[in-house]
Order: C-alpha cells, then sequence, then structure tokens
C-alpha cells in the first residue's frame, strides 16, 4: 500500500464545464520515495498539491475517484480531522520563504505554534524542541535565533525555518513547492543536501515541484512530467532523462543549455502552453509537437504504460517494441 | 575588432544611514570593476545575489554614476560628460530587465511602446516611425496585430521578446541584460535566447549578460567575469573559465550548479555559509570565511587580480590550489 494514492483527481475553477486546471491526474508515492514533479508554469503542478493539501477554496472544486494519505480518505476529512493529519504527518514548504513566515512573529513563536498544536510540547519543553529543530535545519547559533523576525534573516536561512516547521511534526510526506527557485545557486546546493539528508534520516517521502530539470536529475528517484493539467510522463531517474518516451519530455531535455554545448542556438519547442481558450481538441501538445500525425489532431491520447513508466502519446518514442500503427 | 565599453576601477558606494544621529556607513557595491567589451561580443557577469551584478548594470546603463573609476562608451568618456552628452551616449547603452511584467508600462499599446525611443531620440515622422516598429516586431516575432495590443494580452516570454524589441529600437552598441530569462520557463528561455543571438549576430550589439545561470551564461558568452561581494574574483574566456576554473569561489559555483547528467564519482564542494554583510565586509580576501584554502594571509591582505593560465584571478593561492 503506497503512502499517497491519487487517482483521477481534477480540480476546477469556476463553472463545472469549465477547463479543468489538473486534469485525471494519477500519482502514487511510496514511503520514503523522492518523486519529483515537472512542468512549465501553469502546468498544475503546485494546484495538485494544495489540493491534496485541502487548501483550494471555492469556486475551486476538487473531485477525485480517490485521493488517500496514509489510509486517510482526504476529500471526505472533516475539517477538523483534517488539521490534525496536514501540517503534521503531511507538510509543505514553499517556494518564496520571505512570505512564507509571518512577518510579524519571530522564528520561535512560529515553530513552537506548530509543536503547541501538533506535538502538544509547551513553555520550556517546546523551546528546547525547537532549538533542536533550527539545529537540525543547520541554522548557526540556533538557541539566538529564535528571537528573530522574519526580516532579520536571509532568504537561505528563512527557506530553513520554514524546513524546520514542515520537519517539526516528523511528516510521512514532505511537500516541496519550488523550495530552490528563490535561492543562489550555492544557497540552492545547500538547501538540497539539507532536504535529501532529512528525507534519507526520517524515512520521510518527498515530493519536489520544480522546473529546473537538473535539481530533478540529482535528486530524485521517480519524476512526473505534467503539461497543461495532465501528467504526459512517468518514469525512472536517470532512464527517464536517457531516453523520454514522451516528445514534451525531450523538448524540455533538448531546450537546456547544457544540452546544447557548442551550438550556436538552442533546440526550443515552438509556442506556448494552451490556455483555457485556445485547447486544441485532440492532444494538448499537437499544435507544438514535432511529430504531430493526423490522428493526434482528432483523438486524446490516454496514460499508458511504457517501457520507464507511464506516457501519454500515441507515438511514444525510445520504444523497443512499437505498437502496431492503426 | 572595436572596443564599445571600457570600464575602469568602476566603483559604487552607497551611504547607507544606520539610525538617527549615528551618521552613515559605507557600502560598497561596486569595488573595482575593469573590462573591456567589443563590439558583437557578449561579457557575463555571474555571481550570486549582492555581489554587485545589478550595480554594475546600473553604472554601465548611466541609470547611475559611479563614485570614482572611468566608463567609456564608444571611446567616449562617460563620468564627467555633460547632461546633452549623457543622453546622447545613452542612446547607445540599451537595457532589458529582469521581469518583463515590472518593465513593461500596462497602460500603453505595444506599438506606442516600441515607438518611445524614436519619438524622443530621432526625428522621425509618425509614419517613419510606425515602419521601422512593425519591422523590429518582424524581427522579434510578433505578428503586425499585436501592435495595437496592451501587455497583459501577451505571455512572458512574448513579453520579454517586446523588452528586447524595445532597447533595440535605436540600435545601441552595448545592451544590458539583467537575468533576462530568469522568471521564464525553461523551453521559452531558449526561445528568448535564441532570439538575443540572432539579434546580437544581426546588428552587432555587444551584449553585457548578467544571470546567476551558470548554464545559461555557458550557452551565450565570450568572456565570463565572476564577482563576489562587488569585487571581481575571476575574468577571462568562457572556456577557460568552465574548463578549469582557477578562484575557489567560482569552483564552488560551478561545482553547486545542478548537473542533468549528474556524476556521482564527482564530490560537490559545496560551499558554507552565505555571502557576508556587505557593511561590514571581511578583512583581506571577501571570500576567506567560506574559503576552504583560506590561510592568515588570506584574512590580512586583499588579493589583486592578476593575469594567471590567459585570464585574471584574485586568489593569493591560485597556484597550490590548483598544483
Amino acid at each position: 500500500m503506497s503512502l499517497l494514492h491519487i487517482q483521477n483527481l481534477n480540480v476546477r475553477f469556476g463553472a463545472a464545464n469549465a477547463v479543468p486546471v489538473v486534469d485525471d491526474l494519477c500519482l502514487t508515492v511510496d514511503k520514503g520515495e523522492v518523486l519529483a514533479i515537472v512542468g512549465e508554469s501553469g502546468s498544475g503542478k503546485s494546484v495538485t498539491m494544495l489540493a491534496l493539501m485541502g487548501l483550494i477554496d471555492p469556486p475551486g472544486v476538487v473531485s477525485a475517484s480517490s485521493l488517500r494519505f496514509d489510509g486517510h480518505d482526504m476529500l471526505q476529512l472533516k475539517p477538523r480531522q483534517r488539521r490534525k493529519i496536514v501540517g503534521k504527518d503531511l507538510a509543505m514548504v514553499f517556494q518564496d520563504p520571505m512570505t512564507a513566515l509571518n512577518p510579524s512573529y519571530t522564528v520561535g513563536f512560529q515553530i513552537e505554534e506548530v509543536l503547541r498544536q501538533h506535538l502538544n510540547l509547551r513553555g520550556k519543553a517546546a523551546r528546547q524542541r525547537a532549538i533542536e529543530l533550527l539545529d537540525r535545519v543547520e541554522i548557526p547559533a540556533a538557541a539566538s535565533r529564535l528571537n528573530a523576525y522574519p526580516h532579520q534573516l536571509s532568504g537561505g536561512m528563512s527557506q530553513r525555518v520554514a524546513i524546520a516547521m514542515a520537519i517539526a511534526g516528523e511528516p510521512k510526506l514532505l511537500i516541496a513547492d519550488e523550495p530552490t527557485t528563490a535561492l543562489d545557486v550555492t544557497i540552492q546546493a545547500q538547501i538540497m543536501a539539507l532536504l535529501l539528508d532529512l528525507q534519507r534520516q526520517q524515512q520521510m517521502a518527498l515530493i519536489l515541484i520544480t522546473h529546473d530539470l537538473a535539481v530533478v536529475a540529482e535528486t530524485a528517484q521517480r519524476v512526473c512530467v505534467m503539461y497543461a493539467g495532465q501528467a504526459v510522463e512517468l518514469g525512472k531517474v536517470p532512464e527517464l532523462f536517457d531516453a523520454p518516451a514522451h516528445p514534451y519530455t525531450e523538448a524540455l531535455l533538448k531546450a537546456i543549455p547544457e544540452h546544447n554545448l557548442g551550438v550556436e542556438r538552442l533546440a526550443s519547442l515552438p509556442g506556448i502552453v494552451p490556455g483555457s481558450y485556445d485547447r486544441p481538441s485532440g492532444c494538448l501538445l499537437s499544435p507544438r509537437c514535432p511529430y504531430v500525425q493526423p490522428r493526434c489532431h482528432a483523438e486524446r491520447p490516454e496514460l499508458l504504460a511504457s517501457e520507464l513508466g507511464a506516457v501519454r502519446c500515441f507515438f511514444a518514442l525510445n520504444q523497443t517494441h512499437q505498437e502496431p500503427a492503426l | 575588432m572595436t572596443i564599445v565599453l571600457t570600464a575602469r576601477d568602476l566603483t559604487r558606494h552607497y551611504q547607507v544611514s544606520r539610525g538617527l544621529f549615528k551618521g552613515y556607513a559605507t557600502l560598497r557595491a561596486l569595488n573595482g570593476v575593469s573590462f573591456e567589451l567589443e563590439a558583437g561580443k557578449t561579457l557575463a557577469v555571474v555571481g550570486e545575489s549582492g555581489c554587485g551584478k545589478s550595480t554594475l548594470a546600473r553604472a554601465l546603463t548611466l541609470i547611475e554614476q559611479p563614485t570614482s573609476g572611468s566608463l567609456k562608451i564608444a571611446g567616449q568618456e562617460v563620468t564627467g560628460a555633460s547632461k546633452t552628452e549623457r543622453q546622447q551616449l545613452r542612446r547607445d547603452v540599451q537595457m532589458v530587465f529582469q521581469s518583463p511584467y515590472a518593465s513593461l508600462n500596462p497602460r500603453q499599446k505595444i506599438g506606442d511602446q516600441l515607438a518611445e525611443p524614436l519619438l524622443i531620440n530621432t526625428p522621425l515622422s509618425r509614419a517613419e516611425r510606425r515602419e521601422k516598429v512593425q519591422l523590429m516586431m518582424q524581427q522579434v516575432g510578433l505578428r503586425p496585430e499585436h501592435y495595437q495590443r496592451y501587455p497583459h494580452m501577451f505571455s512572458g516570454g512574448q513579453r520579454q521578446r517586446i523588452a528586447l524589441a524595445r532597447a533595440m529600437m535605436l540600435q545601441p552598441k552595448v545592451l544590458v541584460a539583467d537575468e533576462p530569462t530568469s522568471a521564464l520557463d525553461v523551453s521559452i528561455q531558449a526561445q528568448v535566447l535564441n532570439l538575443f543571438m540572432d539579434l546580437q549576430a544581426e546588428f552587432n550589439t555587444a551584449y553585457v549578460f548578467i544571470s546567476h545561470n551558470l548554464a545559461v551564461v555557458r550557452h551565450v558568452a565570450d568572456q565570463v567575469l565572476v564577482m563576489y561581494l562587488g569585487q571581481p574574483v575571476e575574468m577571462g574566456p568562457k572556456e577557460l573559465i568552465y574548463s578549469r576554473p582557477l578562484h575557489p569561489y567560482t569552483q564552488a559555483l560551478l561545482s553547486a550548479t545542478p548537473s542533468i547528467h549528474p556524476d556521482p564519482s564527482k564530490p560537490k564542494t559545496q560551499l558554507h555559509g552565505e555571502l557576508p554583510n556587505p557593511l561590514h565586509p571581511p578583512t583581506g580576501c571577501a571570500f576567506h570565511q567560506r574559503c576552504r584554502h583560506a590561510t592568515p594571509l588570506c584574512s590580512q591582505q586583499t588579493p589583486l587580480l592578476r593575469l594567471l593560465e590567459a585570464r585574471q584571478v584574485a586568489c593569493h593561492h591560485a597556484e597550490q590550489i590548483n598544483g
């Protein structure tokens, strides 16, 4: 039984016939696994995780045939029960550490609040545990930092505090939503090393949402590539990077400057991600796909098993056994 | 081979208030940067936030006066130039900013925004301006009907095209681009970088390309300038800097950059700590507190840029480290 089981997750904003922001997403995460979700802005990566955390407010509508985390049906939970799980067993680190922390409270207060709510620690015990947590995320002089306000900390330090708050309840699943996008490359390396270290030591599952494929290559065990709200490819790292099955994955990889050493022009995918008003009737990538066939414009492909995992394409690349052409 | 931009010991210091009755502290945002840039070439400036990259951009584009040092654009000295001369010089240096969401006027049509540099700086008639704008729009991959649209109708990548088109309207000799693709997705980033390269080939413009993404820099740059806390630590041709970085900071930056094909056998040299407070910079080498090769000499004496293996490097122990 996997830790997280998402089946046919749909998230819409507004009318029932509105274009789904997340479209029939299926995803599983096992205990202690590192899964990366990659995709361009607007592909539905963050909304998926917000739906899981129960953070989608009306007019957003979340529906799924199954959204189970650690044996709980997250859609059926009452708010009071949900609050017991979210923040403790299921925690999240957000992109911008400067806005994730409350500017009017000290760092110590904010960490102790988590300990008070979820572990029922108070007074000296809470303070002691907060110092341990700050030590754990490698903040120097932890005890003196407890009285600091967020504006007194740098971006990297704030992100460490946010991580300390997230791991305070020893979560089974930590969701990191672009945890290093706002940070410098040297600090990014430090934060990623810290997250992986925590993940290994606490046997915690980690979902890493990012658009940086190089970060994925260095950290994740499995990856889910999303495009316009759909999962287009699931696969293992590093196999997927060597032989991507979906044309979109291939295009993303080709667009990286690192793959274009000594070349004048970068390979680039023409056009942009379709919005809600210009959604193609067939495959969502069909207007931009270099391998497009007539069938792609007419039908929408399903997510089917491939050699490395799953792929949503009629004409998947790098498959040794070609499906018979129709 | 014409040198279009020459900086000599460019410095920019800010007076920062320390509080009531306490007087001012000096923040050395830019501390002695020198380089030369040829037409049609790209100088990339890399470093962490707070290293003075953007201050350099503001000095080069004449948005701010340097505190000392000299800056020559197309052979003409900028410091001490009169107001009218400076106005003339500004036509030759244009800038593309990081966020295309903030750099375009939301209330002005694209066509008018692109025509504005011509309206201010040239005696062209309305029809001539329009013609030039249409031509430039075509060159950056915008359609003629986009002329009448407003910025909110465009995606991030298209907006950056518009910002680039606006900067190129006067065909400047130097284009300063401050993190032009860091707000864009990777596939859009590739489109915009290609456009940068195309326009450079077309107009023979010199680029100063500021970025913290070393993979992008590797693609666009001819020369690389690595900065740390307002000071240049290493400068040289791209191939040399990437294949054999000599300064420990450059080495750490390159090592920290994630790779799509990670090499597990190559241990990461992780950099501990963060950029020191620029109001209280460390004595000696600014990097010595985070450097694993630091010796007592590093905390006493500031290393100067010197020539070593065909590039400039500011490190006391560059030879020993790189054996």
